[in-house]
């Protein structure tokens, strides 16, 4: 049996004297899409932002790929722990709900902008793959546009590619499509589920079941800071063993009721 | 952060060090003269001032101390202030003599090194002409009194019981007295001749002797320079016997005043010109001080400004105390004191602690440490006014802290800083204006001195008024096409 490519577990993160997190588990092998599902609140940003360092969990461990961080026994501070952060973070790219481009770059300056700049590499080649990439979303002819001048639709399609270029182990959306007025949400679920059947390793946060039904071959269910549910589609969504995911699930497909 | 600090700080080094270079272009030094700075008003005619046709500095202080370098084998450079600053200026050694009609008395003997007199003169007192009831200095007491305030004139009005008006050489003290903001002045009888004469005002007139205020003047240097004082003495005597004293002298005022009872002075005055001329001659000196020494005083200033305020800004935001905390205090200082007296500390007490900086430099150095200041604060909160998810965007695709700051935060923070660090750039164009005081002959010294010396003051201060005017309508139009530039993308 091969090692799962993202491997997490007991990641606990206290906010002030909120406990978020109270040891997180869960494992996810390359190649698979697994859906994040829970009540708001319930954590699962600060799970993705764990995986990204953009928040430091207290304690528990993240491997992907073979960088691997115990945040228990991670330095305070030091260029050891910078060098063990910028490791880890370099394994995802992360999609916002709010896609946060950079408003000053074009459509292509926003995709290049790390591997160009981060990641040194020649501009010939990272220009190609950018429009490359910028196609692959369905964008080829908006290279030239400033963000302001695209849809939410596009922006957020921009976003992706913008985290695909720096060539992640895992891509990370957040909600990618809880921003966007009802009729764009098609348009950029249609590229994550391109994702998934090229072979990406991808983990998404979404409220679209029936998306998720559809993609995913991992569905997490976390409430409370845990993950009280997980498995494939058919068994967490089709027929739910928690209380509180049957729960979670009435609320989210029937929202009316 | 650490280099970023580093950088900005040697780019401020580098800017300092080409505006020394600047300031410091005097003419290279012929063989071992030792080159001698003289310090003097430029604003006191007959005894210094600018001639109006060429603008040549001149008078017969000037004539009789570049007679004295001759014969003593000095190589002189001229420093021109206003007559208060003159003193500190020696003080500080930012000059090495002062020969402006220096009245020798115990005090002034006591303290600084004088030469043998080379005028002899006699004090007056000058009143409104309608004013008939004051002829000696007892009708002067309790009378407001016109004066530059460290000048020997000054210490006899106050003798006399007067309360002092503090003005900035006779042409001003003259002004005052015409509006009837003073009484009185007490000054020396040529150089009230020679105010006379070249404004052609009917509405003061002399009114009666100082008694008892024959007066000998000399060439004033610092105590510890007894070498120079000895070779000026020498220099004199020489000059004394074979008659250039007396051949200045009566050049100027048809008489002889290096010698007692050398005849009674007179003075011609440079009369006859109307507002517009004087203003149609000064256009030209007074743009070229602008161009020359306002606008790269600006320029240089604020760009040393901003890096400093960029380092300062980024260390006030720092999470350290270490670095935050300085940050802070610096603001603080800069914002909570005035500007004029940031210039006073760099220029004139930094060199009690053997930091003797040439003045253009104190200048850079004073303006650009408030800019820091202000710019500063602006920088702050337009860095904190960038949106956190584009510092986490960046980070997430790779990006370092200087990357980060660099290509995200910055770009998008000038948008916001851009018209506040306006203002700063418009404020620092017309603050400059202070740097007169620290003996740079900027602009406003520049009109000052001509007004001064034609007494055309209202005119000349429009005239300089208007050029301000234009330079900073001119960077506002450079702003809004910065910011249209800048909009491009929102
Ligand atoms: N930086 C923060 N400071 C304080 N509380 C936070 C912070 N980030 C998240 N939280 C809190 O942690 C909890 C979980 O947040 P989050 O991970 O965003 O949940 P979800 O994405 O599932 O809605 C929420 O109660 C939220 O208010
Ligand atoms: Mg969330």
């Amino acid at each position: 049996m091969t090692t799962p490519l993202v491997r997490v577990s007991g990641l606990t993160k206290t906010f002030g004297d909120t406990a978020v997190l109270k040891g997180v588990d869960f494992e996810a092998a390359a190649g698979t899409s697994t859906v994040l599902l829970g009540p708001s609140g319930s954590g699962k940003t600060t799970v993705l932002r764990s995986l990204d360092t953009l928040e430091i969990p207290d304690a528990g461990v993240v491997g992907i790929g073979d960088v691997e961080v115990d945040f228990g026994t991670l330095p305070a501070q030091g260029r050891d722990r910078e060098a063990r952060l910028r490791a880890l973070r370099a394994q995802s790219g992360i999609v916002f709900q709010q896609h946060h481009l950079f408003p000053h770059k074009t459509a292509l300056e926003n995709i290049i902008e790390g591997p160009l700049v981060a990641q040194r590499r020649p501009r010939d080649e990272v220009v190609a793959e950018g429009r490359a990439l910028l196609a692959q979303v369905g964008l080829e002819d908006r290279e030239d546009s400033y963000p302001s001048q695209l849809s939410g639709g596009q922006q957020q399609r921009v976003g992706i590619a913008r985290a695909l270029a720096i060539k992640p182990r895992v891509v990370l959306f957040d909600e990618p499509t809880s921003a966007l007025d009802p009729e764009l949400v098609g348009e950029v679920l249609a590229v994550i589920k391109d994702l998934a059947t090229q072979g990406w390793t991808t983990l998404i946060v979404t409220h679209e079941i029936r998306f998720a039904e559809q993609v995913a071959d991992q569905v997490l269910f976390l409430d409370g800071g845990v993950v009280v549910e997980h498995g494939p589609p058919a068994q967490v969504i089709g027929d739910p063993q928690q209380e509180r995911t049957r729960t979670f699930l009435r609320r989210v497909l029937h929202p009316g009721a | 952060m650490r280099r970023l600090l580093v950088r900005s700080l040697a780019a401020v080094v580098v800017a300092l060090a080409v505006t020394a270079g600047l300031g410091a272009a005097s003419p290279a030094s012929a063989a071992d003269e030792p080159v001698v700075v003289v310090g003097t008003e430029g604003t006191y005619p007959p005894f210094t001032f600018h001639d109006p046709d060429t603008d040549d500095l001149t008078g017969y202080d000037i004539e009789v101390v570049k007679a004295v370098a001759k014969e003593a084998g000095w190589r002189l450079t001229f420093v021109e202030s206003s007559f208060d600053s003159l003193f500190v200026a020696l003080d500080s050694q930012r000059i090495d003599v002062i020969a402006n009609q220096i009245s020798i008395n115990p005090e002034r003997e006591a303290k600084y090194g004088l030469s043998t007199p080379y005028t002899y003169s006699r004090g007056v007192i000058v009143t409104p002409s309608d004013v008939d009831d004051i002829t000696t200095l007892k009708d002067i007491k309790g009378l407001r009194a016109a004066q530059s305030t460290t000048s020997n004139w000054a210490g006899v009005a106050k003798e006399a019981g007067a309360k002092i008006e503090a003005v900035d050489g006779l042409s001003q003290a003259a002004k005052v007295l015409e509006q009837g903001r003073a009484d009185v002045i007490v000054n020396d009888n040529i150089a009230i001749l020679d105010y006379l004469a070249t404004s052609g005002t009917k509405k003061i007139k002399i009114a009666g002797e100082a008694e008892g205020q024959q007066t000998q003047q000399a060439l004033m240097f610092r105590k510890a320079d007894s070498q120079l004082k000895e070779q000026a003495d020498a220099a004199l005597q020489t000059l004394r016997d074979d008659g250039t004293l007396k051949r200045i002298s009566e050049d100027y005022f048809k008489a002889d005043v290096s010698i007692e009872d050398g005849g009674e002075a007179q003075a011609e005055g440079r009369a006859g010109r109307s507002a517009l001329d004087v203003v149609k001659d000064q256009a030209w000196p007074v743009l070229k001080a602008l161009v020359k020494v306002t606008i790269p005083l600006t320029a240089i200033s604020f760009v040393v400004g901003l890096a400093l305020a960029l380092g300062v800004a980024l260390a006030r935001i720092s999470p350290r105390r270490l670095l935050s905390v300085p940050a802070g205090v610096f603001i603080s200082i800069v914002r909570g004191t005035p500007l004029l007296l940031q210039l006073a500390i760099v220029f004139y007490g930094l060199p009690e602690i053997g930091l003797n900086f040439d003045r253009y430099v104190a200048a850079v150095l004073a303006f650009s440490i408030n800019i820091a200041g202000y710019a500063a604060e602006i920088i702050r909160s337009a860095i904190l006014a960038v949106p956190k998810g584009q510092t986490e965007a960046a980070r997430t695709i790779g990006l370092d802290y200087r990357q980060t700051l660099r290509r995200v935060v910055l770009p998008q923070a000038l948008r916001t800083a851009v018209p506040p660090l306006s203002n700063s750039l418009l404020s620092l164009v017309k603050d400059t204006s202070l740097a007169s005081t620290i003996l740079v002959v900027e602009a406003f010294r520049v009109t000052l001195n001509a007004a001064n010396e034609s007494t055309e003051y209202l005119a000349l201060l429009i005239l300089l008024g208007f050029y301000y005017w234009v330079v900073c309508w001119i960077l506002s139009i450079g702003q809004r096409r910065l910011e249209t530039r800048l909009d491009r993308y929102v």
